[in-house]
């Protein structure tokens, strides 16, 4: 985003309203640091910030820079046009009922690199995916970051995009349950080497008695989830919790 | 992906805060899932949810409405709100059940409350996303009274300098904690912030000032 100086009235009521501090007042107008700014659209939002100059604007051609990587990775309001799924990955466990992504004896893993609050450098999510490349992980295919990997078996990106910074770049896998310990082991060894901050997800399935063996094997690691999670009900049709169910239906598509 | 299974703060704090998530599969049940979701919307808003929006609309919070939020229902329709207590999240999750709509259903929130209410419902829940936690330089980011504000926005779109600034002007008596929660609470563009639960926090971090 750029804010015009000859329409900036000097308010400073969009200075707040920036996630990563990228926008600064200079002599009584206000300015957008470009490196800083991750494109996250709120500046120029309606009904929130309502600057009152109409100054914020999106510079036209960002589309064709790799900037647009920041847009589409920090704006949830933008839509993947494959997935059309708005904002930075997959609909994980939200519908995970009906696209069977995580059936049972699996987990789903997602590392939500730069969240919360201090935004990633892709450098630092490559350091992430080139670490867990070598387990032999499938990174999720409806998801922006996949899409822009140039080596998903290796973990590397695109280097037309390596140099910019995101909101957040959500890494999204499924494996084997058996495999989680390595997975977290992996993830252990390359946290410290990383500028920012991870929030880590992982999803499991509930058995037949409403039962979650995920629990158990988290446990047994010596790890315990927060209070709170994200329950998919299962209300969803048509209905796949078992591989074989999945793979029959890749099959039949 | 929503970041709402990371929404940060105590077990108590956390106690009545959920969020409801319905959502339509792309290419698998997508198509005429509008109409479903319009009646999901009704549900939700005859209910009453501490915020509702979209991310075609915008929300409540930022002043738009109900019917703002079901016009711009898209072509793979999905539903975000937040409640602020267990019998209204039971009571919306009870009416969309009967309903029997087919559209996968999510509910944030305690792990162990929402497991109890699928068992007193009857509905075997399919799967579950746990948090395991905040991980690498944690020493970078903000104190963890921020971050219970901050976390309320699935897409990281509240700025911890926004939350700085609401408690400072609650502080001076120059904004009611409501008020101030409201500002915290619009850049949230799904509407899954919780105003309710904002302004408790708020008047709690500067209540004796």
């Amino acid at each position: 985003m750029l804010i015009d100086p000859k329409k900036c009235i000097g308010c400073g009521l969009c200075l707040a309203y920036c996630p990563v501090k990228a926008i600064s007042l200079v002599r009584g107008k206000a300015g957008i640091d470009p490196d800083r700014c991750l494109e996250c659209g709120n500046c120029i939002r309606l009904k929130v910030v309502n600057c009152p100059g109409e100054a914020i604007y999106e510079p036209a051609g960002i589309y064709e820079t790799p900037r647009a990587i920041r847009r589409v990775l920090s704006d949830p309001t933008t839509t993947h046009s494959i997935t059309k799924v708005p904002g930075r990955g997959t609909e994980e466990v939200k519908t995970n009922d009906v696209t069977g992504r995580v059936c049972r004896g699996e987990v789903g893993i997602a590392v939500e690199m730069g969240r919360p609050c201090l935004g990633t450098s892709m450098e630092d999510v490559e350091k992430v995916t080139t670490a867990l490349a070598p387990l032999g992980v499938t990174f999720e295919e409806c998801n922006p970051l996949t899409l822009i990997m140039a080596d998903r078996g290796k973990g590397l990106f695109d280097p037309y995009y390596r140099k910019e910074r995101v909101a957040s770049a959500i890494i999204e896998f499924s494996a084997e349950e058996a495999d989680l310990e390595k997975i977290l082991r992996v993830l252990q060894e390359v946290a410290p080497q990383i500028h920012t901050v991870f929030s880590l997800d992982v999803i499991g399935c509930y058995d037949g008695n409403g039962v979650l063996p995920l629990k158990a094997r988290l446990k047994a690691l010596g790890i315990a989830p927060r209070v709170n999670a994200k329950v998919n009900l299962g209300l969803g049709v048509p209905y796949v919790i078992e591989k074989e169910e999945r793979e029959k239906r890749r099959v039949v598509r | 992906m929503t970041h709402s299974l990371h929404r940060r703060g105590t077990p108590e704090s956390l106690k009545n805060d959920y969020v409801l998530l319905v959502t339509a599969a792309t290419n698998i049940n997508h198509q005429g899932a509008r109409e479903k979701l319009l009646k999901v919307l009704d549900i939700v808003w005859d209910v009453g949810p501490a915020n509702i929006g979209s991310y075609d609309a915008g929300t409540i919070l930022a002043g738009y409405d109900i019917g703002d939020i079901k016009a711009a229902l898209n072509e793979v329709p999905r539903v975000r709100c937040s409640f602020s207590s267990q019998a209204k999240i039971k009571e919306a999750v009870r009416r969309i059940h009967a309903l029997k709509l087919g559209m996968s259903v999510t509910v944030e929130g305690p792990t162990e409350d929402i497991e109890e209410m699928c068992r007193e419902m009857g509905i075997q829940p399919h799967s579950v996303n746990l948090s395991l936690d905040i991980w690498g330089k944690r020493e970078e980011l903000p104190k963890e009274e921020i971050l219970e504000f901050t976390t309320m926005c699935g897409h990281g779109l509240i700025s911890p300098y926004l939350v700085e600034k609401a408690i400072a002007e609650v502080r001076q008596g120059r904004k009611t904690p409501r008020q101030a929660a409201a500002m915290i609470g619009k850049p949230c563009v799904c509407g899954i912030f919780n105003p309710d639960r904002a302004e408790d926090l708020l008047a709690k971090y500067t209540s004796g000032c």
